[in-house]
């Protein structure tokens, strides 16, 4: 009996059952009778000087069981995810520098004790200069955030002759764009739970990293890595949230110290007040292009606030530089990209690292060039679009996976018969269709991010693939399962899984940067590879026959004519003492950036997308709709339809509150001040997934969790233009900036009419 | 101040003390264990807290224990069968892909549950209405509106 092919299906996600009935038990979920909780005492202000921290009243209160400072801390208080810029210490040393910032961690019998002791803390602060504007920071004088100083990163890209592209160009567009901050807003917040056990910190915690998790915890322990234990518990959601060590440091050090089991989770609140964001972004562009269309230059400036933190800044700040120029063939381009400390909210890893920010810019000024030569904003695309053998503006020679064109062209139908609707529009509603396109470079930049696996085979011919690659909801452990499955000829549904346990699983890295799919799913085929030899290895023995003409699944191996069962294959295996094991490695192909021009390759391979929106906007009251979007999407090839379609969606709507809704300021305490699209907020989307085969990827995929969001507020951001008239270049196009759009357009007109009468 | 209440919690009498101010997500999550109850925001605004309470679904993070005294909880814990056969409307949820995370799943199908019994064939709109309080970051929604849908098309 033949198998259908494993990859290529919709298979059900693995772990729905128990995530339908309540079963599945979450970091959140954790506590269990006789646990002690912790609780963090925040400064509420900052930057200040900590004069007094008297926790005698504290550690008095009873019900508490111990309360900790940054001297209790017996390892290297600095956590961080860059190993450069390890500068975040888990507990204030001496200072605040921001208000987030934890100076005591209380545990306690019940979590009502730690509270109501953190209450009789007594804490004096003293104010320190502070600076908020990233501008001020750079100059001379301003108080230092930054251990080193308040540049956190730098980076260029530079290609070609931009000022002699200048003179040449046809049209020449300059504009400033913003984006603000945002938040992950995972619905399930930061939780988990650590004890001690057999000499070991074993920590148990959402998180989008264990292995790295481990690896900082250590490090702040002061003990070998093999000193602690990472378990990736059931993750409600990540987004990049999740991948700073947050609250696993308060976790690791109670256990450690109290050897006793100890429970955590972060209020919404803390959640808001105390981790990462998404960087808000100065983008100043000038962009220009030749009178058919074709693009010549880019040059951008960018700019933005770390806050008091590096977390991922110093990728973020590459990768936006690296993708400044959008999908499109630009023989001239300059890029330049800086971070800053200041004393605000830290900003981090956010589901696309720099490229959304980037794109509401380089798609921005496809389509004011476009305008200005009369040209459709889509052909304006096509023409400029990268195709298989380009190059990018790093001087990568793309393969042949670089879908862009058949993506855009996918978008016609839906883009011409909504353009034609609005045309049509009338009266009250101003409707207008926007385009959003993007690549993405799957993986960390320029930088080796290799990822293990492991398969294992039992004596039953049960297949068990052990991952350290956190699944946040995305899908990885469905689709690594499928990856393992069509190498082996094996059933997915019958593959058994160990994943995200630093005693159990190898390191797969992160699961970010869309790379699990690429980089683990060919570690694991590489692992598949191996098992499979074996297996062929022993087949060929008993058959007699060479492996190459062996056919092998799950039933056995067979060659000219004669079969083998499978059980037999393996008793031949055990006889001889084999274990029925292999590991797969990889690590992508990369190579350094230039640090003048920003000159290599930085990934493996791309994604490519795009997306339509069409947006309607009430003319009397500013209030905005995006009923429909269709969005296209190159992921090499698709290892679980469903599963790809889910990312999209999923992406088009977050993309969508970033687009119309999502600002992060201190000011919000929760989701009523945070707000995050609902469901009745939702479009209908059209996912479409194109198919280009990439040479690299486990049978051709590349990845799409971050792409799926990258082009949608571009997309709004051109709808709504269209509708009102003029672009606005502030994200987010909040109600009140509609507004101010629309009461502009009716002074404009009302001057015309004055002038025309 | 405690005080000792009584309710039926998914089909279930129940007698347990509650305290002034304890909220029913407490309640549930504390004292009575069931932790398919979700706290995603404790402030009434992402309904991860959802359950049924005498056929309404409501944010039981803001809502009083005592309050319960005498009525019927219904939690994500008692929707499938004793054998364990799904709810039509979380076998919906699976078989639609409507799960991603699953932090938001129980709200949801509670909401949509809620919403069923009221109304069994409701439009597009009503879907949105009802489902309106249950944020998820992950789907995207629209595999969650045809996952009642179709729940709502397998009930007779
Ligand atoms: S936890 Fe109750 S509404 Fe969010
Ligand atoms: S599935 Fe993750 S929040 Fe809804």
């Amino acid at each position: 009996m033949s198998l259908p092919s494993q990859v290529g299906l919709s298979l059900a996600r693995r772990g729905g059952l128990e995530r339908v009935t309540g079963a599945c038990l979450f970091g959140v979920d954790l506590a269990q009778p006789g646990d002690l909780h912790l609780f963090a005492l925040r400064a509420g202000s900052g930057p200040a000087r900590i004069q007094r921290l008297d926790l005698a009243a504290a550690r008095a209160y009873p019900g508490v069981v111990a309360v900790f400072t940054a001297a209790d801390i017996p390892g290297i208080n600095r956590v961080g995810i860059i190993a450069k810029v390890k500068d975040q210490p888990i507990l204030a040393e001496g200072q605040t520098r921001y208000p987030g910032d934890a100076v005591a961690l209380i545990a306690a019998e019940s979590l009502t004790a730690a509270r109501a002791a953190a209450r009789l803390a007594r804490l004096e602060l003293e104010p320190l200069p502070a600076v908020s504007d990233p501008r001020q920071a750079l100059l001379p004088g301003a108080p230092k955030v930054g251990e080193a100083g308040n540049l956190l990163w730098e980076a260029r890209v530079r290609k070609g002759d931009p000022d002699g592209a200048l003179a040449r160009a046809a049209v020449v567009v300059t504009n400033t764009y913003t984006t603000s901050k945002a938040e992950h807003a995972a619905i399930e917040p930061e939780g988990g739970r650590a004890w001690w056990q057999d000499g070991l910190v074993v920590v148990r915690a959402s998180t989008q990293n264990p292995h790295h998790d481990r690896h900082d915890l250590a490090r702040l322990l002061g003990l070998p890595e093999e000193g602690v234990r990472v378990i990736q518990a059931e993750t409600g959601g990540g987004f990049g949230g999740k991948l700073d060590l947050g609250l696993q440091g308060f976790l690791a050090l109670a256990a450690w110290h109290l050897k006793r089991p100890v429970v955590m989770t972060y209020t919404r609140e803390e959640s808001l007040a105390a981790t990462a964001k998404r960087h808000g972004l100065v983008m100043e562009y000038t962009s220009a292009a030749d009178e058919q269309g074709r693009l010549l230059l880019c040059q951008a400036e960018i700019f933005g606030d770390s806050g008091v933190y590096a977390s991922y800044g110093p990728a973020v700040c590459v990768r936006a530089a690296v993708h400044a120029s959008g999908p499109y063939r630009v023989p001239h381009v300059e890029a330049h990209s800086r971070l800053v400390y200041t004393n605000n909210a830290w900003c981090g890893a956010m589901r696309g690292f720099g490229v959304p920010q980037v794109a509401l810019a380089h798609e921005g000024q496809m389509d004011e060039l476009a305008q200005r030569l009369g040209l459709d904003p889509l052909e304006m695309r096509i023409i400029n679009a990268l195709r298989p053998g380009d190059e990018t503006a790093t001087g990568q020679r793309l393969g042949r996976s670089a879908g862009l064109v058949q993506c855009l062209e996918a978008l016609r139908p839906h883009y011409g018969q909504w353009r034609r609707e609005a045309a049509r529009s009338e009266g009250q509603y101003l409707r207008g269709v926007g385009l959003g396109a993007m690549f993405y470079g799957i993986g960390n930049t320029a930088m080796s991010n290799p990822a293990s696996a492991r398969l294992e085979m039992d004596a039953e011919g049960r297949l068990c693939l052990f991952t350290g690659a956190a699944e946040l909801g995305q899908g990885s452990d469905t689709v690594l399962c499928q990856i393992a499955a069509e190498t082996l000829g094996w059933p997915a549904q019958d593959v058994r899984l160990v994943r995200g346990d630093t005693a159990r699983t190898l390191n797969a890295g992160a699961t970010s940067a869309s790379r699990q799919t690429f980089i683990s799913g060919n570690a694991v085929q590489l692992a598949a590879q191996g098992l499979r030899g074996l297996l062929l290895e022993q087949a060929a023995a008993l058959l007699g026959a060479p492996p190459q003409d062996i056919a092998l699944d799950h039933g056995g191996a067979r060659a000219a004519g004669k079969g083998l069962p499978l059980a037999d294959l393996l008793r031949g295996l055990q006889e001889r003492g084999v274990v029925v094991q292999a590991v797969g490695d990889y690590d992508p192909p990369t190579t350094p950036l230039d640090p003048a021009s920003g000159q290599g390759v930085p990934y493996p391979t791309y994604a490519f997308a795009a997306q339509a929106a069409l947006v309607e906007v009430d003319a009397d009251s500013g209030l905005t709709r995006v009923p429909q979007v269709a969005a296209a999407h190159d992921v090499g090839r698709a290892m679980n339809p469903r599963a790809v379609e889910a990312q999209i969606k999923g992406g088009v709507v977050m993309g969508l509150g970033y687009a119309l809704m999502e600002e992060y300021t201190p000011r919000c305490s929760n989701l009523h001040q945070y707000h995050i699209p609902t469901i009745a907020d939702a479009p209908r989307i059209v996912p479409i997934i194109v198919e280009s085969d990439d040479e690299a990827g486990p049978f051709g995929a590349k990845g799409v969790g971050e792409p799926a969001l990258i082009p949608t507020a571009p997309a709004v951001a051109g709808g709504l233009a269209q509708a009102l008239g003029r672009r606005l270049f502030d994200q987010p196009f909040s109600l009140e900036r509609i507004m101010a759009a629309l009461m502009e357009g009716r002074k404009t007109e009302r001057q015309k009419d004055e002038a025309g009468s | 101040m405690k005080r000792a209440i009584e309710f039926r919690l998914n089909g279930q009498a129940v007698h347990v003390e509650a305290r002034g101010g304890q909220t029913l997500l407490e309640l549930l999550r504390q004292e009575l264990g069931l932790n398919g109850v979700k706290e995603g925001c404790g402030a009434g605004e992402c309904g991860a807290c959802t359950v049924i309470v005498d056929g309404q679904a409501l944010t039981s993070c803001i809502f009083p224990a005592l309050e319960v005294e005498g009525a019927s909880v219904t939690t994500i814990e008692g929707l499938a069968a004793p054998d364990g056969t799904l709810h039509p409307v979380q076998e919906a949820f699976v078989r639609n892909g409507a799960v991603q995370c699953g932090f938001c799943t129980p709200g949801q199908i509670l909401s949509a549950k809620a919403l069923l019994d009221l109304n069994p064939h409701p439009s597009e709109e009503q879907i949105r209405t009802a489902l309106e309080g249950n944020l998820c970051r992950c789907t995207g929604y629209q595999q969650i509106i045809e996952a009642v849908k179709a729940a709502a098309e397998d009930q007779p």
